[in-house]
């Protein structure tokens, strides 16, 4: 007896970016190609921004034709998020935003309510069940590993289940993925691994990623009719398979960390991200910080709006540790997210009318701990007093850019202005870019704030007991660290003041690190300038440039910029930051690392002073 | 660390100085509370804006807080402004409603009064520039000031009309040179045909240099003429 297959097929919502038009063009031909050789039923699932572009770029007879498949029920539309999130992620009102948008598009546009839910990351918790139910969704597509893990068994799991959470009730259909993985890799055992799926009559649900490429859609499909033209196979949508099949089963707890998001298979929730990466942390915490202002300011046409500002940076390409444009390892994808959420917040800002300093504090990260976020008109920041007084986030909000998005393939973030006290030894460059990259010398003990409100500017000042540790010597550093904010400028003073309180003399260098992700999209000769001339610097090789009272960062790409003024003269590192942002290119430049750091000779009781400008502005 | 304990938000704008405190509040963040709260409305502001729609307090010790932060802020002759609209804070308050002043959001204060915010800004300054004056003072400086302007006014105005009227002078002189000009071209149309036939000398023609006989003469005199000044 032949197999009965059922054909899911999602296209990955990382082509909303580049190439749209044809691809749209050619997965509309694609898919009245397989329909009219009569051979396929088909599921598919198209996120938000294809689904615009089919129906912009397809002929009305075109769309007509599909809208006709649609009712002879060969072709099912499924339904998800508009920009196909990992939902449990956000707050409830943006979950249901996304599968509103995306349903009403479906119904304006195919006069169709999608009965069947589906995630290309393929996350899944609990809380769903009652979302979906809300949403009138009558089943869900997970992955069949994670039913499997739910049933206790690791046999072959097909058919459907239901689960029931908070009085809801919802189908949960699994997809077979060796069975998929096999037909999509053209194995020719492929009818041995289907047996166990579809023994008793039952249906396997195949899920088939169509090519990003636009030349490859075409030849996806022919290749598609030609396998089932070949077998003589039955297809249905997975529609009719749960209309037609009862009950495997009930579930209690299904829990699915999802696929294609860079997560390890250890991995049990797609929260795991949040922990693992920190730039991902950070882009997340900062959506639900706008969304949580937005809230608490403004009411509805007004909230509404930023909520739909907000959507596009529930992408999954910004929360996947994933490389080559598909994740956030990439540093356009950052700049990208940045940007959409730095969108929001200027316009939050117009919205609230704000034109003054905000300073908020609260545990932005929600890990425990209290943050400080700054703001005037022209930038924003979060201070982490707790962690050593450093920036985790600056951002240029005329320029829509976060400058602090370096990527660390250690897993560490990338800061600004974490202090060093290093040994007053011969240092070379790549000695102490080394150095600093361990984080070796660093003065991380928790700060107590204060906060100085003067007319035109507030001071944040963190006051604390650093433990020192310069070669074999120990000592305790008083160090005063203030952050100046203008209520006009766009620039912020940073001011520091160590006192030795240890008994011995303290000789060495104190620095300050600044990690910026900035000429990580492309560099130019006259990228970086030091006192006013650029600085012979071949992106490869760190360098100590001697007595320099100015820095400058020009980042043609992003249209961001950065300067650092000394009161005095400052020896300064600049080195570049490296990491993984393709398999091809393992050393691909993700930023880089400015260290300006002072010779520091300190008796005991005795104190001294740094100061420096920090100006951030459109280039 | 007392400052890990409270969320609180300040937004600093010109005269208005917004405070937002959130989260449950016990006695455990009490000092907290207190300190940072001292801390911020020491320094510049002339309304103190305290936003508690968001908090919930489990101790009524707070009260007292609020009423020494009342009188701190009074002391720097500034307004402090409670802002909620909840029932709850409404409740927790009842005991001093009449003694702090309470509205919905900020915009609500804006709209309560502009006198009572004008007299609010006028004492503020008037402690931080050193300089009060009494009603009458102020009365007489309104007065003369208003004076300026209506001179001012009169002044604008009056040059006004003078400039409509020599606008008006000048748009009827153009107007009759246009006209003058038409005559003559009517003239000289009626006349052409005499002048073709030489009966009429045409005199306009003639450069005055043509008038000219005496040359030598002529420019003795003008060279004489110029000496002479």
């Amino acid at each position: 007896m032949k197999p009965s297959l059922s054909f899911v097929l999602q296209l990955p919502p990382s082509t909303a970016y580049a190439k749209l038009d044809a691809v749209a063009e050619n997965l509309l031909s694609g898919v009245l190609m397989a329909l009219d050789s009569g051979k396929m039923n088909i599921s598919l699932f198209m996120d938000g921004p294809t689904l615009e572009t089919v129906c912009n770029v397809g002929r009305p007879q075109k769309i007509n034709k599909l809208r006709k498949a649609i009712e002879d029920g060969s072709l099912e539309l499924l339904g998800g998020g508009f920009y196909d999130p990992m939902l449990p992620l956000f707050p409830t009102e943006l979950q249901s935003m996304q599968l509103e948008q995306h349903g009403s598009f479906l119904w304006k546009h195919f006069k169709v309510e999608p009965t069947g839910y589906f995630n290309s990351s393929m996350v899944w918790e609990m809380e769903m069940t009652d979302l979906l139910e809300k949403h009138r969704f009558e089943y869900a597509l997970v992955q069949e590993a994670s039913l499997q893990d739910a049933l206790g068994r690791t046999t072959p799991v097909s058919g459907w289940y239901s689960v029931e959470d908070k009085g809801a009730f919802l189908k949960i259909v699994p997809i077979s993925q060796t069975l998929s993985r096999a037909i999509a890799e053209d194995d020719f055992h492929w009818p041995e691994i289907a047996e166990p799926y579809c023994r008793g009559g039952k249906t396997a649900v195949i899920a088939l990623d169509i090519p990003p490429q636009p030349g490859d859609i075409i030849p996806f499909f022919e290749r598609l009719i030609d396998f089932l033209e070949t077998n003589e196979l039955e297809t249905k949508t997975v529609a009719s398979v749960v209309n037609e099949q009862t009950s495997e089963g009930r579930i209690s707890f299904l829990l699915s960390a999802g696929q294609k998001i860079g997560l390890p298979a250890t991995a049990k929730t797609c929260r795991e991200l949040l922990v693992k990466r920190p730039e991902v942390n950070l882009l997340h915490k900062t959506l639900l910080s706008l969304y949580h202002r937005a809230k608490d300011t403004l009411k509805d046409h007004e909230l509404k709006e930023i909520y739909q500002m907000l959507m596009p940076a529930m992408s999954p390409i910004y929360y996947r540790d994933m490389q080559d444009c598909e994740g956030m390892r990439t540093p356009m994808v950052r700049w990208w997210g940045a940007r959409f959420l730095l969108q929001v917040a200027n316009r939050l800002t117009e919205l609230v009318s704000f034109d003054g300093i905000r300073l908020d504090i609260a545990d932005f990260m929600l890990d425990g701990h209290k943050y400080i976020w700054a703001e005037n008109h022209s930038y924003s920041f979060l201070l982490d007093y707790f962690g050593g007084g450093v920036l985790r986030i600056l951002n240029a909000k005329d320029p829509e850019n976060n400058l602090l998005s370096s990527w660390r393939d250690d897993g560490e973030p990338a800061v600004s202005f974490l202090d060093f006290v290093l040994p007053n030894t011969e240092l070379k460059a790549s000695k102490l870019d080394q150095l600093l990259s361990d984080r070796e010398g660093i003065l991380a003990s928790p700060f107590d704030y204060q906060i100085k409100r003067h007319d035109e500017s507030t001071d944040i000042q963190l006051l604390s007991e650093q433990q020192v540790k310069i070669g074999e010597q120990s000592g305790t550093f008083e160090v005063e660290k203030k952050y100046a904010l203008s209520a006009t400028g766009s620039e912020f003073e940073l001011e520091y003041r160590l006192k030795n309180s240890g008994s011995a003399e303290a000789r060495g260098f104190f620095g300050t690190l600044l990690e910026t992700g900035l000429l990580a999209c492309g560099t130019t000769d006259r990228d970086i300038l030091v006192d006013g001339d650029a600085l012979k610097f071949n992106f490869r090789d760190p360098l100590i440039f001697p007595d320099a009272r100015r820095i400058e960062i020009k980042d043609s790409v992003t249209d961001c910029r950065i300067r650092l003024d000394f009161e005095t003269r400052t020896s300064l590192l600049v080195a570049p930051i490296f990491g993984a942002s393709a398999l091809a290119a393992p050393e691909a430049l993700q930023g880089i690392r400015i260290f300006p750091f002072w010779k520091l000779s300190l008796a005991s009781l005795n104190e001294t002073e740094f100061k420096m400008t920090v100006h951030i502005s459109k280039r | 660390m007392k400052s890990d304990l409270i969320d609180i938000q300040v937004e600093s704008r010109g005269n208005d100085v917004e405070l937002t405190l959130s989260g449950s509040l016990g006695i455990a963040q009490l000092s907290a509370v207190k300190e940072k709260l001292d801390m911020l409305v020491d320094g510049p502001g002339c309304f103190f804006f305290l936003n508690l729609q968001n908090a919930h307090f489990t101790s009524d010790h707070y009260l007292n807080v609020f009423l020494e932060l009342l009188n701190r802020v009074k002391s720097q002759k500034s307004a402090l402004i409670l802002i909620f609209d909840s029932a709850e804070l409404y409740d927790y308050f009842s005991r001093y409603l009449n003694i702090f002043e309470v509205y919905e959001n900020r915009n609500a204060y804006k709209k309560s009064g502009t006198k009572k915010q004008l007299q609010q800004i006028g004492i503020h300054y008037g402690l931080r520039s050193g300089i009060t004056i009494s009603s009458g003072v102020a009365v007489a400086f309104l007065s003369l000031i208003v004076g300026w302007i209506v001179t001012l006014l009169i002044i604008i105005s009056t040059q006004g009309h003078d400039l409509s009227d020599k606008q008006a002078q000048i748009i009827a002189l153009q107007n009759q040179k246009e006209r003058y000009i038409k005559e003559i071209d009517k003239l000289e149309s009626s006349i052409g045909p005499l002048r073709k036939l030489g009966v009429v000398q045409d005199t306009t023609m003639l450069s005055s240099f043509g008038l000219i006989q005496d040359w030598v003469g002529y420019l003795e005199y003008l060279e004489n003429t110029r000496r002479e000044k």
